[in-house]
């Protein structure tokens, strides 16, 4: 072998040292089209955004799927309950389980309502954590946190009273390890609490908003879900002094004339909304439709909404004269193209019409539907001081038929009869809650809150129903939180 | 005619005045015959024995002389020597078996076979060639006449080409893609197609790139590639030989080498063919009658009034056949001009190729234009430098949709398909049929296929440079600098008369809907090696790689939609034109590698072969605590038959070798940002206006580090009665640890998932390559090849708490598969089935499934489990996508001019889930359904065995699905006929080859569905073996010619 020379040998060595160091540092990330969390949390707008993620946990998914509000926690409550089951094109198995009260632990929707709710309430306390610290205006900063606490004290609330005792988790993890991560079930008092705490904090917010801000959280917003949460826990006196304070506390909330307005595009943000989950007719803009709409998506009769009554008794309830029921169903659509009347009829119709947002056109394009997802309307709150004011009362209150006929009225309902006793007073507020929110998820809850055997005697009306039994007041806790967490127990009869 | 003096070393002017000279002597010596040193002068011709092409720069030398020539481009020579006949020559040249002939005078044609001799065939190993005999690793080629098929894509000719290597067409489209695993999927989540190398450029093929998300289904990367360009396609399959790639070797590594010129050679090539493709198979489906007594049947079990009285059903007839409606036979052309050449200093390769493929559903194709300069020059004894360019533009028609967007159907074929057979396809006048009571919108699908635009522009350059210098004679720097640069290009347009073949956005209801998408990838590549090569006493033989490479890919992509045109005159050119603009998306990412690789090959006599490599890599998308993986493996080899004890078997057993390797190789495919905490942009409205939200994606994992497989392996070759039959075992046991697997949060943190390293999977099998020459006279050949592969799966452990977890299923499905500890990956998950429910069996009580209300002629779903109901709980393993074992066989026949080569495939005890059938045997009142539906149960039809006709059933998943998806297939025969060169020469040509072939002749399988080679989620790991109607498969037929000059 012949020897190297030593001046190729530099040259050599000077070629590779070269190239060999070329490349320093370049293993290290710094992602130019993501943004990572130490980089944010700094300013005015960070904050600002950091708020807005929080609220879109309400009509969108992560994942993709469909959203909390307008569809997922209807699955549960609605369909759920005695007023919705499912039709032959709603093919999700887990689906017509909610529907027929055979669902079990590993229920799909089940799990992703329980999901969708953490990733709001995480949202939350990554506002609620981070914005203290971000040097901007002091008032704005005061006013992002408490509607994040808006935010979190509402999520709690569906969490609470779907699945029960959970965990109460008020920060982001700091760690990725499964085993520092696992925590018991807090009782249904200590969550309670912290949802009172975050709600009387965010009744300090502004009375109303305008403009580019109208949807925010209010502080009526946050009296109106406090009333509600005292009312669940039927703490009368607590509901009635902060129903009095919505009613009388110069927020201007007020019936519409028209019931059907409620439910418009057009009105939505009204003088009746006290706080919805805003949609809107985007295009092919990023859409978070709110499916409730998609009640209509065909003018082929063949062709079925997921969604239609539990039978026909739903449709039943309401007098002919009740302006209500031309909204909330419908058994014939106008179809512009050709100019006809298309009439549905068979063993599904009527159809629920409540979300079919008519201003679109072509009217089959319902994804695209702008009308909002109403969470606490004026109705409601109505509706609450007449229970408040007939339980503290031992019967009803001359305040308390003003309050349920105020609502019927509107509906172009007659006044309800005089001189009833308390539990018959009570249950024409709930008869009259029914007819007012169906599709608005209220039913479930209002037949878990009356206790007993109420729920389930209900769904025992509808045949389909007829697997209900006492576990159904509980939503058991997913299959998959427990498998992963031994500290977590299920709820009665599920296991 | 042309003389070489036997000295490669002469410098060119000098060789051509020695030549000059020599020919004015040979001049001479004609005219004056009577010279005493010219004692005779010989012609000949020197061809391949079996494809019957001159050679070139063949060795001609007079036995115990120094006197040679050498042949000419046209493999023709003549020896003008002192010497008298007769004499002996030997005849030699590289690649080639040495021959003596005896020369008497007379003209002479001399054959020359290829030397098959482990001795002196040399392969292409990672980072250089190794001679065969030396090698320790277990390495594939895929067989010359395997990768002279017509296709699109060079990964089709994998298929059943090396054992260990198992391929999946995933759909018939042209330009579509196919999956490619090299002993098993390793990792769960990320990554298990292998790593390509082209030329020494490393590709990891991302069909992402591929698709920047403007509607539409992947296109495959690997299509812009020209397979007529390569050369010789080399499987690495076992850590020996893929550890020196360590960072992505883990899932085998295919080194492609392209065409190039030969020294002492100038030829133009021209090749081409065209052919036809017809459907291979199409559904049986309802007619129209049919269809309305299945809808009076679903009446029935809603107990409404039937829609359609007997009379209108007799009169329905056949109705509408929307499925031949939108099927064709289509053209398939290739057309390629190669000029390649050499001289003793430079070799150059220039080819030009067309490439176009219709698909058999109107409106789909393929097309690619590609060109390639490959070019070697000697600048002197030591300094070599070569460049391989390469640039292509490929356009793929698509059909529009999505997988993973659609409830129902992938895409407007599937729509057409479920069509009411009631609806008119066209009007009296010619015109598209647009009023269907049975579809949503006023739409014809049949005009949504035609008019609607879907199309993919792929532009791809791929090149690189090399220079070699040697230091010493034994020591070699090489310095390479490459780039590949992928640009697509989306472009969608659905017309305002147009429906929505998958839901919202589209043609109708947007009133035009354009959609262009822009992406663009950037790779570049530096790479360094010295090699020290030294041969001690022709006794110990070292070989010492050491080098570092860096790899670096930047990627960005754009999409922009509007919609709301006010005519469909510009479609996706001018979105200007649109009332309405949709929110645009983009986004950018960038990775590295570096990599630092050493290797050491010895040899002892040729007989003891020792190979050790390391290789060590840091990749960005990695952790920050583990960006460096360390890759080790060693690998021994032992010739048996170079022992003296092995004389005895000598006549019988001609060669044999041992091989026994171990190593680790490494996987890093995952997303970049992958350890970062990353937020994600989410929206909501205030005031009806879009404000956007900033949430967090995932938790940061610092530690995040390589997914690492150790994979042992040992094999034997043997060479069988003078090497007439070849014979490679291998079997090997790979274990993948530290799985990058998306690890279960509790779901109350508001995070689903982590990705982290936990949990293993396995792959062990066993691999057989058989080359047998079964008759080998002189006019009659015949060779047979058989590949056979065996590999099992299985899931060892998913981490801490988790024992099986589903996949993500399509929007509105049940997932039909299940990730589950002892099981493979992606298992099958449902119900057993009992035929339908019976009188007796509601009589006696049997388990009926929960919550449904269920009668007579309904599915009879097992209570598996014995708890006395039906509920998800009796869903168990009902089998998975991945074979008990594949094949292959190709014989190959030459008769004198004629050659035929048959080519079977075929693959054994895989399952699929036959979803397009699930789906097509749930009826409805508004979509036609599968013909399986006449014999469903009814009171007319008691001893029917599908269920009864009701109202959209939950579409369970059940063993009546999950089919058998073993099959037998003759991929490819063709037949050729070489012309004799003396023939050729008349019209100056070397070689003139005329052929016929046909792909895909005939399948035989128990598959109900389109094809038992389906694989509609693509890439996705979990999710093999799924046919949720994809494009249909094809048979072609086609003739080509190929002629040399």
């Amino acid at each position: 072998m012949k020897k190297i020379s030593s001046n190729k040998l530099i040259w050599l060595i000077t070629v590779i040292t070269a190239i060999a160091f070329l490349s320093c540092k370049k293993l290290t990330e710094n992602p130019s089209a993501v943004i990572v969390s130490s980089q944010f949390y700094k300013t005015q707008s960070d904050a600002a955004s950091a708020v807005n993620a929080a609220y879109s946990s309400l009509n969108s998914d992560p994942a993709g799927d469909f959203p909390l509000y307008g569809r997922q926690l209807n699955l549960l409550v609605e369909n759920g309950s005695d007023n919705q089951v499912y039709s032959p094109s709603n093919t999700n198995p887990d689906v017509r389980a909610l529907g027929t009260a055979t669902y079990i632990t590993s229920n799909s929707r089940v799990q992703k309502v329980w999901q969708q709710l953490y990733y709001g309430i995480n949202r939350a306390n990554i506002a609620i954590d981070n914005i203290p610290a971000i040097q901007m205006d002091t008032t704005l900063r005061a006013r992002l946190v408490r509607e994040s606490k808006f935010i979190r004290a509402l999520l709690y609330f569906d969490l609470v009273r779907l699945y029960g005792a959970v965990p109460l988790i008020l920060h982001n993890p700091t760690s990725i390890d499964v085993n520092a991560l696992l925590v018991p079930r807090t009782s249904v008092d200590s969550v309670y609490a912290q949802i009172v705490t975050d709600l009387k904090d965010a009744t300090n917010l502004p009375k109303s908003f305008s403009g580019t801000d109208l949807g925010r959280a209010t502080g009526g917003a946050a009296h109106t879900l406090l009333a509600k949460v005292y009312l669940t826990r039927q703490d009368w006196p607590d509901a009635l002094t902060q129903l009095n304070i919505v009613i009388n506390g110069g927020y201007g909330y007020a019936l519409f004339s028209n019931y059907y307005d409620a439910f418009q595009k057009a009105t939505k943000n009204g003088k009746e909304h006290i706080f919805s989950a805003q949609f809107e007719t985007n295009l092919g803009a990023v859409n978070s439709s709110q499916v409730l709409s998609q009640s209509f998506t065909s003018f082929n009769t063949a062709i079925f909404p997921a969604d239609v009554p539990a039978d026909s008794s739903v449709y039943k309830l309401f007098n002919a004269t009740d302006t209500r029921r031309a909204v909330t169903f419908y058994s014939s659509v106008y179809n512009a193209a050709t100019g006809q009347t298309v009439v549905f009829n068979n063993a599904y119709t009527p159809y629920f019409n409540k979300f079919v947002d008519y201003s679109l056109t072509p009217l089959t394009t319902q994804a695209q539907s702008g009308v909002n997802y109403p969470i606490l309307r004026y109705a409601d709150v109505l509706l609450m001081y007449a229970e408040a004011q007939n339980e503290i009362n031992g019967a009803p209150t001359s305040d308390a038929y003003t309050a349920i006929n105020q609502v019927r009225s509107r509906a172009n309902v007659p006044n309800l009869t005089a001189g009833l006793n308390q539990s018959a007073f009570r249950d024409s507020v709930f008869l009259e809650r029914r007819k007012e929110f169906i599709q608005e998820g209220h039913r479930w809850f209002d037949l878990v809150r009356q206790g007993g055997t109420v729920l389930v005697d209900a769904l025992h009306k509808i045949p389909a129903k007829s697997a209900a039994s006492a576990k159904n007041t509980l939503f058991p806790i997913p299959l998959v939180e427990i498998q992963l967490n031994p500290k977590l127990t299920q709820n009665p009869g599920y296991n | 005619m042309q003389i070489y003096i036997h000295d490669k070393q002469s410098p060119f002017v000098l060789r051509l005045l020695l030549s000059l000279f020599l020919l004015i002597i040979a001049y001479k010596a004609s005219a004056q015959t009577d010279q005493a040193i010219i004692n005779s002068r010989l012609d000949g011709i020197v061809t391949d024995s079996l494809t019957k092409q001159p050679i070139a720069g063949v060795t001609l030398r007079i036995k115990s002389v120094t006197h040679s020539v050498s042949t000419g481009s046209d493999g023709r020579f003549t020896f003008v020597t002192g010497q008298k006949f007769p004499y002996t020559l030997v005849v030699s040249y590289i690649g080639y078996k040495t021959k003596e002939v005896v020369a008497d005078g007379s003209p002479i044609a001399i054959q020359l076979a290829e030397n098959t001799s482990q001795l002196t065939e040399v392969v292409v190993v990672g980072y250089g060639t190794q001679k065969k005999s030396d090698l320790t690793g277990a390495i594939s080629s895929v067989p010359k006449n395997l990768l002279s098929q017509p296709a699109s894509s060079f990964d089709n000719l994998l298929q059943g080409a090396v054992p260990g290597v198992a391929v999946t067409q995933n759909s018939g489209q042209p330009g579509g893609t196919a999956t490619i695993r090299v002993r098993g999927g390793n990792s769960i989540s990320f990554g298990n197609s292998p790593l390509y190398v082209i030329d020494g450029f490393i590709i990891y093929n991302d069909n992402s790139y591929s698709n920047v998300g403007s509607n539409g289904t992947s296109v495959n990367a690997l299509s812009t590639i020209n397979p007529n360009d390569i050369e010789s396609i080399e499987v690495l399959k076992d850590a020996s030989a893929t550890a020196i790639y360590g960072s992505h070797g883990a899932n085998g590594v295919v080194i492609i080498t392209t065409k190039r010129g030969k020294k002492g050679t100038s030829n133009v090539n021209f090749s081409s063919y065209y052919g036809t493709q017809k459907v291979a198979k199409k559904l049986d489906l309802l007619n129209a009658s049919q269809w309305e007594s299945l809808v009076n049947d679903i009446n029935t079990s809603d107990g409404v009034a039937q829609t359609f009285t007997s009379a209108q059903i007799a009169a329905a007839g056949v109705g509408s056949n929307w499925q031949d409606a939108a099927l064709r036979n289509a053209p398939i052309l290739n057309d390629e001009l190669t000029i390649s050449g050499g001289d003793e200093k430079s070799r150059y390769l220039i080819s030009g190729d067309y490439y176009n493929q219709q698909g058999t559903i109107l409106n789909t194709g393929f097309k690619r234009y590609s060109a390639r300069v490959n070019y070697e020059k000697n600048i002197s004894e030591r300094f070599k430098i070569s460049t391989n360019v390469f640039g292509s533009q490929s356009i793929e028609n698509k059909l529009y949709g999505s997988p993973y967007n659609s409830i129902n159907f992938s895409n407007a074929y599937a729509t057409l398909l479920t069509t009411s057979p009631l609806a008119l396809i066209k009007n009296s006048d010619g015109s598209y049929n647009t009023t269907n009571p049975y579809l949503s919108t006023p739409t014809n699908p049949l005009q949504d296929i035609t008019a609607t635009t879907n199309t993919t522009k792929l532009n791809r350059v791929l090149g690189n440079v090399a220079g070699e210098y040697k230091i010493v004679p034994d020591l070699t720097l090489k310095i390479s600098a490459g780039t590949d640069i992928l640009n697509t290009a989306q472009n969608y347009y659905a017309p305002s008369f147009t429906g929505s073949p998958a839901g919202s956005s589209t043609g109708y209801a947007a009133t035009g809907y354009a959609s262009i998408g822009a992406g663009n990838v950037l790779s570049w590549l530096n790479e360094n090696t010295l090699t020290y090569d030294h041969n001690f006493n022709d006794t110990h033989f070292l070989n010492i790689l050491a080098g570092y490479s860096t790899q670096y890919t930047q990627f960005n992509s754009s999409v922009a939609s509007a919609q709301k045109f006010p005519n469909d005159l510009t479609t996706y050119n001018n979105l200007s034109y649109a009332g309405v603009a949709n929110l645009p998306t983009s986004t950018a990412t960038s990775q590295a590698l570096d990599s630092y690789l050493g290797r050491v090959n010895y040899s002892y006599l040729h007989k003891y072969n020792v190979t050790v490599s390391i290789r060590a890599d840091g990749s960005s998308k990695l952790g920050a605590n583990n960006k460096w993986g360390y890759f080790p493996s060693a690998g021994f080899s032992w010739n048996l038959d170079k022992e003296n004890f092995f004389k005895s078997f000598e006549g019988a057993i001609n060669s044999m070798k041992l091989r026994l390797t171990a190593g680790q190789t490494g996987n890093s495919e995952v997303p970049p940002y992958s350890s970062l905490s990353a937020l994600a942009p989410t929206n909501y409205y205030f005031g009806s206006k879009l404000v956007t939200g900033i949430a967090p994606l995932q938790l940061p994992n610092p530690d995040l580090k390589w997914e690492t497989t150790t994979q042992y392996d040992g094999g034997f070759d043997l060479g069988l009665f003078d090497s007439r039959i070849t014979l490679t075992f291998d079997a090997y046991y790979k274990k993948t640890t530290n799985l990058l697997l998306n690890v279960p949060l509790p779901l109350y943190t508001g995070y689903a998932s982590e990705l982290e390293n936990v949990g293993s999977v396995e792959n062990k099998g066993i691999e057989l390559g058989i080359n047998t020459d079964n008759i080998k006279s002189d006019d009659f050949k015949w060779k047979t090849n058989v590949q056979f592969t065996i590999n099992r799966n299985k899931i060892l452990n998913l981490g801490p708490g988790v024992t099986s977890y589903f996949p993500l299923a399509p929007t509105g499905q049940v997932s039909p598969v299940i990730v589950k500890v002892g099981l493979p990956v992606g298992s099958f998950w449902g119900y057993s089935t009992n035929g339908l429910l019976t009188t007796n069996d509601l009589t006696n009580g049997t388990p009926l499934l929960a919550g449904v209300p269920q009668k007579v002629g309904d599915t009879h779903y097992v209570d598996y489990n014995h708890d006395g109901q039906v509920t998800t709980a009796d869903k168990h393993n009902l089998g998975s996508a991945q074979p008990k074992f594949t094949g292959s066989i190709t014989n190959t026949f030459t008769y004198k001019h004629f050659d035929l080569s048959v080519f079977f495939q075929g693959s054994y005890g895989s399952k699929i889930f036959n979803l397009l059938q699930q789906t097509l045997e749930r009826p409805t009142l508004s979509l036609n359904a599968s013909a399986t539906l006449l014999n469903r149960y009814s009171a007319s039809n008691p001893n029917g065995t599908v269920a009864r006709a009701t109202n959209s059933p939950v579409p369970q998943v059940t063993d009546r699905y999950i089919e058998n998806g073993s099959y037998l297939k003759l991929k490819n025969a063709s037949l050729g006929y070489n012309f004799d060169p003396v023939v050729a020469s008349k019209i100056h040509a070397k070689q003139i080859r005329l052929y016929v072939s046909a792909q895909n002749l005939f399948t035989i399988t128990k598959y109900t569905g389109l094809d038992p080679e389906v694989n509609f989620y693509d890439n996705d790991n979990t999710k093999q073996g799924i046919d949720y109607g994809t494009y249909p498969p094809v048979r072609t037929f086609l003739a080509g010619v190929n002629v040399t000059f």
